[in-house]
């Protein structure tokens, strides 16, 4: 095999995309007679003609990945290629890819449990690639990822371990970036993004086996994409499905994955666990402050057990940075006073910038002097370190048994953001993070009667946690009539979705058949929230759809503002230069042109932003958003227009643009110089969030957020006259559907009002 | 917690769970989902899945949540431990005039005089403690995986795991360096032979211990009886009758290390030997004050906390020591597992803390003052 000369360009690279031509052979193409002059020995072929599609096996493949031609590039494969051939043939799954293989010749649809580091992600597609043998049948691969961070690196990753150039053979998708092209066979997305795709192909068509990766984390687009391929399959007997989870939770995706009630569960692969056991440890008692008892326990660790990395878990940005700083405090005594070793920490959350990130990966440090007590790192991360990152060398985990919740409530349309208990799944998720290298122990800081009666079996999956107004709009344009009995692996409450149909009602996206109407297909085309889409759609009526796009982005995207601990007052006099008296969206377009403007002058930007404590990266992901979002614009024909800012209409005409879209997100002050709000129909108590810059709150606002944070708070706020409501948006604001009350009075004066003054216009 | 609690005032609207909206059954939303046949109190999903046994609560109705804004630990009560100065002293007194028997206020005191001991201990030595919660092997819970057995487990001290091993050689080879644990799955051998091996084990790890383990730097200062006390607790929890769940219970050992404090006083371990001496001193006043009180077996100990009442009470009837003891390292006072630290802002503060307390341990000045002839 070694002395293999493999001159002969596999069919893959020009042919991939006309399946007609792939089974020609080029050795009697006479253009091509050059490529096979070689004839130094006959073994020539390239190792995938000799495989047959599924019914491949795994020695053929390992032949295959031998050769030192690369079968799918034609190319010769480097020297890299071959080292890290031989890291990726001591992964777990390496062992199994026979098992494997004869599992997927069997089965439509598999269920395959791997651990986080087990290597199916970047495996088991491959495996697929090589038995599905994509360039003869022209059908892709997909594997689907949760995070858009994800499905790009590990493309990237996969793509050098084939040895081929990302954005060809192996490419991504996610949700503004497309890197694939026609030669692509294996295609790393984002689970949002497939179901985007499964709009225009409601059959999939395009690819023959679809993998759902990290599955057990039940992210909403997963969970809708599984019960539209469980469909699928019954209409598409050629379409393989794998679903791959990395917790205990496997039989209910079995269960769940039984074509019909009688068929038995679908098959299960497993890789065996991590290699090495986690010792638990409980307290005895309740802790008092779980905040200090982790500092505590992190220090202990750090004294008096042996080498190894600490993982703590704890709840969100602000908990993290304040841990970070204790530790590093009394680290520096310990340091000083006794010869403990050093320990480097690191905290680790989402809205971190990603050069931050990348430094959990960082060595622990070397130890002060030569024989000296070993240095380690001490990482203090939200649950992202749980499941989606995997980090080497973590011997210890400290779980205080807390994180922060996403939950919507239906009947008060409020989102709140809450710490709360984890799952009994979650806490076992943590603790195996410790046994990565070698045994470790994970420190609980709570009693084994709290683990085993406070907490939930399993977190709850997110479409029970979510406002599903986008996924029905989704559903709805998919052609799923039936929404009652759409077959979800958990169906969301009743009232979640009574609540999404009606808020669809109202923004005219679905007639009151319930059908789709044309606004709600034009809305659905759009990866944006309903309201969002409705806003942006119906812009052109008033003269701005160039600012209510560069709202909408901005809204699409983390917040822009910078608030440093160490630097509050600086941050909001700098804000303040953006303010705009009348709301906070006017204030988001302000920074956003200002932006622009320095961009155009030729600037630093990221100084500028710096300066300005502006996020860069998410001024420039949003100038992203908004690229492609007017993309989408102007291939439906919306008008791109602006109010010429000299006129005074101009910003008028934004906000009441805005409520276009978020007619439904009014909130009437209580009484005149209270500070409580109450919004509109549900009649819940808010405030305005303290972030806001809107100096004279007038009595009405419309808001982009309700969350419940330690109040119930709405924010990003601006000023609306109420008689744009009437106007605007009449249906919603028809008096009589309003319930006795402040607001219903206020409504009716209006009305009346504004009745009166039609009529005087109508006298002269 | 009382009037002087912190209060937490919120306003709520008349409708905070909007119920007009989900009574409303005229609503768009109602009437979509009852047109294709949905009835109120079912699920959504499809007609009789298989997989319908999965659906959980959530799904019939949207997720309850809690606001939480404080950082107080899962599972902990908002009002455990901080109790009211002095209050602690009046239960005896309280539970007289309210008719308790004498037995009973006699264990109750015991109860307490253990806990404030132990949370006094804790504020002086303050460490946080683990009980152990088996292993994690793959997604298994396991008591003890089998390949795990012979790696060092406390502190992970080189010294001690050599010593068990030494030791368990005699009988258990996979024997992990918990004594405790090996008392208890000696269970159905000799007793005798497994009391003398406690005993001998005991003095061991608190003699090689190089950790010093704040428990064991105790223990060693503790008497004889003592040390036979704690084997008569072994030995009754080595009794076939007690019940699963105590056994599981204790099997699991204590987990103690040594907090390191900002106070060079721990951190420094250079020191330990000096410090020793220091706390030895402590630890004898202590002890005085301990044997005037400690008499009888206290059920404060967390590790026999929830046993079956019947081994309860055969322990009492068997060993008139306590088993408190046992626990070791399981100071339970404040029902919180970290320490307060006593920061010197709170020493003057605590110092009159006691100086009350002093005075209320005094029977005979309680009595005059509540003028009750005893």
């Amino acid at each position: 095999m070694a002395d293999q000369k493999g001159t002969k360009r596999s069919s893959v690279e020009s042919d991939a995309q006309d399946s007609k031509r792939i089974k020609t052979d080029d050795k009697y193409n006479p253009y091509l007679a050059h490529l096979n002059m070689d004839g130094a020995n006959d073994d020539f072929k390239s190792p995938l003609d000799e495989m047959e599609r599924h019914n491949t096996t795994a020695l053929q493949a390992a032949k295959a990945e031998d050769s030192d031609t690369n079968p799918w590039t034609g190319k010769p494969h480097s020297e890299n290629y071959f080292k890290i051939l031989k890291t990726r043939r001591d992964l777990p799954v390496s062992k199994q890819r026979a098992e494997f293989l004869e599992l997927y010749h069997k089965t439509q649809i598999l269920v395959f449990v791997g651990e986080t580091g087990s290597g199916k992600t970047t495996q088991i597609p491959q495996y697929v690639l090589y038995d599905e043998l994509p360039h003869q049948t022209g059908k892709l691969i997909a594997c689907t990822q949760p995070r858009r961070v994800a499905a790009m690196s590990v493309a990237q990753r996969v793509a050098n371990e084939l040895d081929v150039e990302l954005g060809q053979e192996v490419g991504y998708s996610i949700r503004f970036e497309n890197r694939t092209g026609p030669k692509t066979l294996l295609k790393y997305m984002t689970d949002g993004q497939l179901l985007r795709e499964s709009m225009h192909d409601p059959n999939m068509s395009r690819y023959s086996c679809i993998i759902l990766d990290e599955a057990h984390e039940r992210t909403l687009a997963t969970d809708i994409l599984m019960a539209l391929l469980k469909e699928i399959a019954h209409r598409r007997k050629d379409l393989k499905i794998i679903v791959m989870s990395a917790t205990l939770d496997a039989q209910k995706f079995q269960s769940y994955f039984s074509l019909r009630k009688e068929d038995p569960p679908a098959p299960l692969l497993a890789v065996p666990g991590r290699t090495h056991p986690v010792e638990i440890f409980y307290t005895p008692e309740p802790e008092r402050d779980y905040v200090e008892a982790a500092v505590r326990t992190v220090l202990q660790i750090h004294a008096v057990e042996p080498e190894g990395d600490i993982l703590l878990f704890l709840t969100g940005e602000e908990e993290i940075e304040d841990a970070c700083r204790r530790i590093g405090l009394e680290v520096d005594d310990m340091v000083r006073e006794s010869d403990a070793g050093p320990l480097a920490i690191y905290p680790l959350y989402g809205t971190l910038p990603p050069h931050q990130q990348q430094k959990i990966f960082d060595k622990a440090p070397e130890p002060f002097r030569k024989g000296g007590r070993p240095g380690r790192k001490c990482i203090v991360a939200t649950n992202i370190a749980e499941t989606s990152l995997t980090i080497d060398g973590i011997v210890y985990v400290v779980d205080p048994g807390f994180s922060k919740q996403k939950i919507y409530n239906p009947r008060s349309r409020v989102e709140s953001l809450l710490v709360s208990p984890i799952s009994k799944a979650s806490a076992q998720q943590r603790a195996g993070r410790a046994g990565r290298t070698r045994p470790g122990k994970c420190f609980r800081l709570y009693t084994e009667k709290a683990f085993k009666k406070e907490l939930i079996e399993q977190t709850y999956p997110e479409i029970l946690r979510s406002n599903l107004s986008n996924t029905i709009l989704e559903l709805k344009k998919l052609g799923v009539e039936d929404l009652v009995h759409f077959d979800f692996m958990d169906p969301p409450a009743p009232e979640t979705m009574m609540r999404a149909l009606e808020e669809l009602n109202y923004l005219a996206c679905l007639d009151d058949d319930g059908g789709l109407t044309k606004l709600g297909s034009l809305a659905s085309e759009f990866p944006l929230d309903p309201a969002l889409a409705v806003m942006l759609i119906s812009s052109p009526e008033f003269y701005c759809s160039n600012e209510i796009l560069s709202i909408t982005s901005l809204l699409s995207v983390p917040q822009i503002w910078i608030r440093p601990n160490n630097n509050r007052k600086r941050a909001d006099e700098m804000k303040a230069q953006f303010a705009h008296p009348d709301g906070d969206h006017l204030t988001l377009l302000n920074a956003y042109h200002a932006y622009k403007g320095a961009e155009q002058n030729g600037e630093d930007v990221k100084k500028w932003c710096h300066e300005h404590f502006l996020s860069y990266r998410h001024l420039s992901s949003a100038d992203n958003v908004r690229a492609q979002l007017k993309r989408i614009m102007e291939t439906h024909e919306i008008e791109l227009v602006s109010t010429p800012f000299n006129n005074k209409e101009y910003y008028t005409n934004i906000r009441r643009a805005l409520l276009a879209g978020f007619f439904m997100q009014v909130a009437m002050r209580e009484s005149s110089n209270s500070k409580i709000y109450k919004t509109v129909k549900d009649d819940q108590m808010v405030m305005i969030h303290p972030s806001t810059v809107v100096s004279s709150p007038y009595d009405w606002v419309v808001y982009n957020e309700f969350v419940l944070t330690t109040k119930q708070y709405i924010r990003t706020v601006t000023n609306v006259r109420p008689e744009w409501l009437l106007e605007i948006a009449p249906v919603y604001y028809d008096v009589d559907t309003f319930e006795k009350g402040e607001i219903k009075s206020a409504l009716t004066r209006l009305t009346e009002k504004v009745k009166r003054r039609q009529a005087m216009k109508g006298g002269h | 917690m009382g009037l002087a609690g912190a209060k937490n005032k919120r306003r709520l609207g008349n409708d905070p769970n909007n119920n007009r909206w989900s009574r409303n059954t005229e609503s768009f939303g109602q009437k979509m989902l009852r047109s294709q046949g949905w009835e109120p109190g079912q699920y959504l999903g499809a007609k009789d899945a298989g997989h319908a046994e999965n659906y959980g609560a959530a799904s019939a109705s949207h997720i309850q949540v809690v606001l939480k804004d404080d950082t107080l630990g899962l599972g902990a009560k908002r009002n455990n431990g901080d109790e009211c100065t002095g209050l602690f002293d009046f239960q005896h007194l309280l539970g007289r005039l309210n008719g308790k028997s004498e037995e009973a206020l006699e264990s109750e005191l015991k109860k307490r005089e253990d806990m404030k001991l132990n949370s006094y201990l804790e504020r002086r030595l303050g460490t946080i403690r683990f009980v152990r919660g088996g292993w994690l092997v793959g997604d298994v819970l396991k008591e003890e995986p089998q390949e795990a057995a012979d790696k060092p487990e406390v502190n992970g001290a080189p010294e001690s795991s050599r010593e068990s091993t030494e030791e368990s050689a005699e009988t258990e080879p996979s024997e992990p360096p918990s004594k405790k644990r090996k008392a208890e799955q000696d269970t159905d051998k000799d007793e005798e032979k497994a009391r003398k091996k406690e005993k001998k084990s005991r003095k061991r790890i608190t003699e090689s211990d190089a950790e010093t383990d704040s428990a064991d730097s105790k223990e060693r200062k503790k008497n004889k009886k003592s040390k036979k006390r704690k084997v008569d607790s072994v030995e009754s929890d080595a009794e076939p009758t007690k019940s699963k769940k105590s056994s599981k219970r204790e099997k699991k050992k204590e987990y103690s290390v040594e907090e390191v404090d900002t106070s060079a006083e721990d951190a420094k371990k250079t020191k330990k030997d000096k410090k020793k001496d220091k706390k030895d001193k402590r630890e004898k006043k202590e002890k005085k004050e301990k044997k005037k009180k400690d008499k009888s077996a206290s059920d404060s100990d967390v590790e026999t906390g929830d046993s079956s009442s019947k081994e309860k009470k055969r322990r009492k009837e068997e060993s008139a020591t306590p088993a408190a003891e046992s626990g070791v390292s399981t100071p339970t006072g404040s029902g919180y597992s970290t320490p307060v630290t006593t920061t010197s802002r709170y020493l003057a503060r605590s110092r009159f803390i006691a100086q009350k307390k002093m005075a209320f341990t005094d029977s005979t000045a309680l009595n005059q003052i509540f003028m009750i002839k005893s």
